[in-house]
């Protein structure tokens, strides 16, 4: 199915990538998650035949949902098989999931794992279990980038991807093993250099003209489970994976909960930092989707609000490219607002407020 | 497989499972109907169990169950225990059910007092005695009928081709009615595991990491079919837990590798867990975490007791089961909101409140009645607006 009925024709403008290099930002909340929006970038991105380019390779890092969650959704609401894709080299999930805050190493024999073939392929590989992460992380050394000596972790930890990513190639028997990567440490090293590895994966197959999407699903849930990335340490580390050639977009989905935004009178560590990256990245980013609940309270046939924010001035190159159109920006400078309405057949409907009757 | 008939179906799975394991690996892909106690949701087909609470099932987005391989975190404001009640219909269930209950930091007190099945089931109040026996008559036939039919198919299938709703057969029930006021009666060996909370010594090992390695140990342990309930009450309560708990770096990482760890068994684990509210309030970020990574989310606000107001009920009225005891608010459902919306949520926005009796956990809309001498205010009012009084209108007629 061409991605324009998968896509609501209002949304689809937003949807869409910008055509120059910049970073997006996705919010959602507790009682309108943006899962459904997430796979409507994923359908655009993979397959738009339009303005010469051929489509956006992906790199999805998820650290709150499994890939076959994914998969079913993706399938089902816009009729992608990611698992062709990943075959294609087109399409590439890092699993922030199953092994991040689980040790792995004891359910080796995991007994009817439907979904988790990947799982048992990249947990077997990893040498001997004892060589693993620990499971729950001590608080450790300085945040950012800057690793300090570590004992047997450390030296598991960065060697681990390339360990994935070499076996995967040779135990592609699995049907989804290959471009499935796994993040076994809350270590911010570690995430780097397990997406690196993700996304070179992707350029290296195929040609270069195609450049990459990097979507990275809930990684404020990082800054929650290990306290010491700072938030600038996570901000650097999206520049840093954006300065990648082969990297045009990244897309961040975060929590705009209320607790978050306007923190407690004495507000945790939690609280501050969450809101730290979130206004960070909101400054940074060239255009700002947010998911919410209506304001109103629940309706039958609406099921949240989006709000659309374009950053009037681009945040690197000034916004010089679209200068002739004015009027528009004009207007997409004070943000749009569209209601949707997410169906059972996993379809969406958008339409302005007040125009709730007609598709 | 829709063309296949399902009791042939059924009945070569097992046989093909024994025999080679990785033919019979898309036959997993449907193990539902092998354990007790669960059911496809009639929305996605998904397998669901029951909380031991037909009113909670109702409410889950149409699924009409607990669907397996999702949390449900209840928080409850104040003292009262009504969420520790919920669990306890859901570790009876479980029980009953013939699952793995594992309980975390309690001890085997806790087990002890779950609630015994209520003999008398159905929903409907009747009256002891004569009709009583009728209706065991009427079970009795239903009895006969379900091993007439089940005596067709092989034995595996008579435990689950049951539809749970009104099967009297013992097995097939989908979720028994419970009495609060008797003992369930446990099966002897492990029908509940009871995990303990370690007090770390070192300061950077967490309280929770025994919890989930025991679980998870469970769960490869057990044959594929068992089904699995993990039941956590007044989650981070500083009777249970150890201060060092309530770091975010703890409870988070904990509740991701639970996350982690039902969706690696998304067909055999359930997890329900309470969190006293008034110790940890929503608006913390910490909390707000909490709600997103579990699954499903209710709040349980109890109305304060009023001395007046009970005594006037139990003078007054006759419905006084009726008078709901809280506000039952919800804030997150399994696979509602993970998809964004859809179907089968059709009063997500109504105001809930919620009855606790001695059999059932109630959880209804939520309407204030009319007060008594309002009504007749009010038909007072319909008449002056009709016109006049009554007595000129009558004249009127006459003429």
């Amino acid at each position: 199915m061409p991605p324009s009925t998968r896509i609501p024709p209002l949304l689809q403008p937003y949807v869409h990538l910008p055509r120059n290099d910049s970073l997006l930002l996705l919010t959602s909340t507790l009682g309108a998650t943006a899962n459904w929006l997430l796979i409507r970038v994923l359908c655009d991105a993979l397959n738009n035949p339009e303005d010469g380019g051929d489509g956006h390779n992906v790199v999805l890092v998820s650290w709150m949902r499994e890939y076959e969650f994914w998969r079913q959704e993706a399938r089902k609401g816009a009729a992608l098989d990611l698992e062709r894709l990943k075959k294609e080299g087109r399409f590439a999930f890092v699993d922030g999931l199953s092994e991040l805050c689980l040790d792995a190493s004891t359910n080796a024999p995991a007994t009817t794992s439907k979904s988790a073939p990947q799982i048992t392929a990249t947990s077997t590989v990893g040498g001997s279990p004892t060589q693993k992460a620990p499971q729950i992380l001590p608080v450790r050394g300085p945040p950012g980038r800057i690793v300090p000596a570590r004992g047997l972790p450390q030296g598991a930890a960065p060697a681990s991807p390339a360990l994935t990513s070499t076996s995967v190639q040779t135990s592609s028997t699995t049907r989804s093993s290959l471009g499935h990567h796994t993040m076994k440490s809350l270590d911010i090293a570690h995430l780097q250099t397990t997406i690196t590895t993700a996304i070179s994966s992707l350029t290296f197959s195929k040609s270069t003209q195609r450049k990459t999407l990097l979507i990275l699903d809930n990684p404020d849930l990082l800054l929650a489970l290990n306290p010491t990335i700072s938030p600038s340490a996570m901000t650097s580390l999206i520049l840093t994976l954006h300065t990648l050639p082969s990297v045009s977009h990244i897309l961040t989905h975060m929590q705009s909960d209320n607790p978050f935004l306007s923190p407690s009178t004495r507000p945790q560590p939690l609280e501050t930092s969450h809101h730290n990256l979130l206004v960070k990245l909101a400054h940074m980013s060239s255009r700002v989707l947010g998911v919410r609940v209506l304001d109103t309270g629940v309706a039958r046939d609406v099921s949240g609000v989006v709000r659309v924010t374009e950053q009037r001035v681009g945040w690197m190159d000034l916004g010089l490219h679209e200068e002739g159109k004015n009027g528009d920006r004009a207007e997409e400078g004070k943000g749009r607002e569209f209601l949707y309405q997410v169906k059972g057949d996993g379809s969406v409907r958008v339409f302005e407020r007040g125009a709730g009757g007609e598709g | 497989m829709a063309f296949r008939k399902r009791n042939i179906a059924l009945s070569r799975a097992p046989a093909d499972s024994d025999a080679s394991n990785p033919i019979a690996t898309p036959t997993h892909h449907s193990p539902v109907p092998t354990s007790p106690g669960t059911r496809p949701s009639p929305i996605d087909g998904r397998p669901t169990t029951s909380t031991g609470t037909p009113s909670l099932d109702s409410i889950l987005a149409g699924h009409a169950g607990f669907p397996l391989g999702t949390s449900i975190l209840i928080e409850e404001s104040g003292t009262t225990d009504y969420a520790g009640a919920l669990l306890r219909f859901y570790a009876a269930e479980g029980v009953v059910q013939g699952h793995k209950v594992h309980v975390v930091g309690t001890g085997e007190v806790w087990g002890r007092e779950l609630p015994g099945k209520s003999e008398e089931r159905g929903n409907s109040a009747r009256k002891e005695g004569k009709e009583r026996a009728e209706k065991m008559k009427i079970a009795w036939r239903y009895e006969g009928l379900g091993q007439f039919e089940s005596s067709r198919a092989s034995p595996s299938v008579s435990q689950t081709t049951g539809q749970g709703d009104g099967v009297a057969e013992e097995r097939q029930v989908f979720c028994h009615t419970f009495d609060l006021a008797k003992r369930l009666t446990l099966p002897v060996g492990t029908a509940i595991t009871y995990i303990p909370i370690t007090h770390p010594t070192t300061s950077p090992s967490s309280p929770f990491s025994p919890i989930l390695q025991n679980v998870q140990q469970q769960l490869s342990s057990s044959p594929p079919q068992t089904i699995h309930r993990l039941v956590i009450p007044s989650l981070l309560s500083p009777a249970l837990y150890p201060s060092s708990a309530s770091r975010p770096s703890a409870i988070l990482q904990f509740l991701h590798g639970l996350r982690a760890l039902l969706r690696q068994y998304p067909t055999r684990l359930t997890a329900l867990l309470t969190l006293p509210l008034t110790l940890y309030p929503r608006s913390a970020g910490l909390v707000r975490w909490m709600e997103i990574l579990s699954d499903g989310v209710f709040e349980l606000s109890p109305f304060p007791y009023s001395h007046a107001q009970a005594l006037a009920q139990s003078a007054g009225t006759t419905k006084d089961e009726e008078r709901p005891q809280g506000m039952f608010a919800v804030h997150k459902l399994p696979i509602f909101h993970e998809k964004g919306g859809g179907g089968g949520a059709e009063d997500l926005g109504e105001d809930m409140a919620f009855t606790l009796s001695r059999r059932k956990f109630v959880v209804a809309k939520f309407s204030l009645p009319p007060l008594e001498g309002d009504t007749e205010a009010q038909e007072q009012a319909v008449r002056e607006a009709a016109g006049g009084s009554a007595m000129p209108r009558k004249e009127e007629l006459e003429f």
